[in-house]
């Protein structure tokens, strides 16, 4: 904010390092909560990121811009893991986003497996990103994306959309891009509140909120929720809810500086690994995991799942156990 | 020696996965070979499995990731994995800065040293099949 006081009052010269230093923020809206005075640091520094990219000063992300246009994801990757679930109508779809499906695959599967234990009628469908991360790095949305996103949607006649990602979540409730999509939105975290899932853990687990669940999108309860019906020794870190401490992925942070970012995860994880004693941390956003997952060290004997991801092997086990 | 830029010590043996191994008494040690490693980038990520994990030769048994890159590490021989480079959990890029030193990954114990003879140590081989990969991944 200092930087961007000097730079508004003439004192300093916009530089590229200026505009590099612009992305060292995760947009995690820590910095919001805790403002006395009411000011919203994460949306001034994504304008003034805009304003960056506008003065000449493009980033990384604009050949990420690129990428995604071309390949419909944010890595470039060619090849989809198909989970055959496509079936084309449905009263659910199902939308699992780019971080879940290029860089934690196995958990998407367990998320997916565990709407099937459920027997939830739910579809997928050929999507691409949802583009919003566009808008946090300095450039637009891509609209041609988000269209298609929407035409693949309305083919399925769903009522709801379940998102596995939260940033995706919010881009799919909140961007005006997504304004005409006409389907309910809701985060797997609301939409499994209700299930009974019949198994438990003993194990001590914590949660960690993730940013784009928690500060930006107000959802809180519905994890714990889910968590205390399947985990009696439930403990909250210090830093929760309101004021969880972010994993160090979100607003570009883990593309333009992976290493810093990972080293962020690493405290936050040291953090709960010391205050709960936890032995499984559970949280519920691929891009916390991945980061947290990367940053584990191996002498930390903590094991790291989505919510989901979780309850899906607590029930497969139990199954294993009942036929044997 | 030097492939279109990219070194490839004379000594070792390489796989077609973008592997190198090099023989130490009963272990080999192994890594990522230099073009893989300019390839990929600056390394973020390696993930380091337990000891006594047993391995198989050519088959995938942990990620490595880069900031633009996720790829699975192929293991140049069958059998156990008896060490690996702890540095690289805190400094993964010792992979770009000394892939064939300081950035080696793993140590493992085969069952059948015989093994290596399926990887690649004669340099006009190592040469033909790098151009190719390069050719190919040029394409893309």
């Amino acid at each position: 904010m200092i930087l961007m006081k000097e730079v508004m009052e003439g004192k300093l010269p916009v530089t590229e390092g200026v505009a590099q230093a612009l992305l060292r923020c995760t947009t995690c809206m820590n910095c919001t909560v805790n403002c006395p005075s009411g000011v919203d640091p994460q949306e001034v520094i994504k304008a003034a990121r805009k304003d960056m990219v506008g003065m000449g000063y493009d980033n990384l992300f604009k050949k990420m811009g690129e990428v995604v246009e071309k390949y419909g994801n944010i890595y470039g990757e060619e090849d989809r893991h198909d989970w055959g679930h496509k079936k084309g109508k449905a009263p659910y779809a199902l939308f699992v986003g780019c971080v879940g499906t290029f860089r934690e695959e196995e958990s998407v599967g367990e998320a997916i497996q565990l709407l099937d234990l459920l027997k939830v009628d739910f579809t997928m469908i050929d999507e691409v990103c949802c583009s919003g991360v566009m808008e946090d790095v300095g450039y637009e949305i891509k609209e041609e994306l988000a269209l298609r996103n929407i035409r693949e949607l309305q083919k399925t006649s769903a009522n709801t959309l379940i998102t596995t990602c939260p940033y995706c979540y919010r881009v799919f409730k909140e961007h005006p891009s997504y304004k005409e999509l006409g389907l309910e939105v809701k985060h797997i975290t609301q939409f499994l509140k209700d299930f009974d899932f019949g198994v438990k853990t003993l194990k001590k687990v914590t949660y960690h909120d993730p940013c784009d669940l928690g500060r930006h999108a107000g959802i809180y309860d519905e994890p714990r929720e889910i968590i205390r019906k399947i985990a009696p020794n439930f403990v909250e870190p210090t830093r929760s809810r309101e004021n969880a401490m972010c994993c160090g992925s979100g607003g570009g942070l883990r593309g333009s500086f992976p290493e810093d970012s990972i080293e962020i995860s690493r405290n936050r994880l040291s953090q709960m690994i010391e205050e709960t004693g936890a032995e499984i941390l559970l949280t519920e956003c691929p891009s916390c995991l991945h980061n947290f997952r990367n940053a584990k060290l191996r002498k930390q004997k903590i094991e790291i799942y989505n919510i989901t991801e979780f309850i899906a092997q607590l029930l497969q086990e139990g199954r294993e156990k009942e036929l044997a | 020696m030097k492939i279109e830029g990219y070194e490839f010590p004379e000594g070792l043996y390489y796989d077609k996965n973008h592997f190198w191994a090099r023989v130490e008494g009963d272990l080999v040690v192994m890594g990522m070979n230099d073009y893989a490693q300019k390839m990929a980038g600056s390394i973020v990520y390696v993930g380091l499995p337990p000891e006594g994990k047993k391995l198989v030769q050519g088959k995938s048994f942990t990620k490595i990731e880069s900031g633009k890159w996720l790829g699975k590490v192929f293991s140049v021989m069958s059998g156990e994995l008896v060490a690996v480079n702890e540095e690289l959990e805190r400094k993964a890029k010792l992979i770009n800065e000394d892939c064939y030193g300081k950035g080696w990954m793993f140590k493992i114990k085969p069952d059948n040293m015989e093994e290596v003879k399926n990887l690649m140590t004669d340099p006009a081989m190592i040469q033909e099949w790098l151009k190719a990969e390069i050719a190919e991944h040029s394409k893309k």
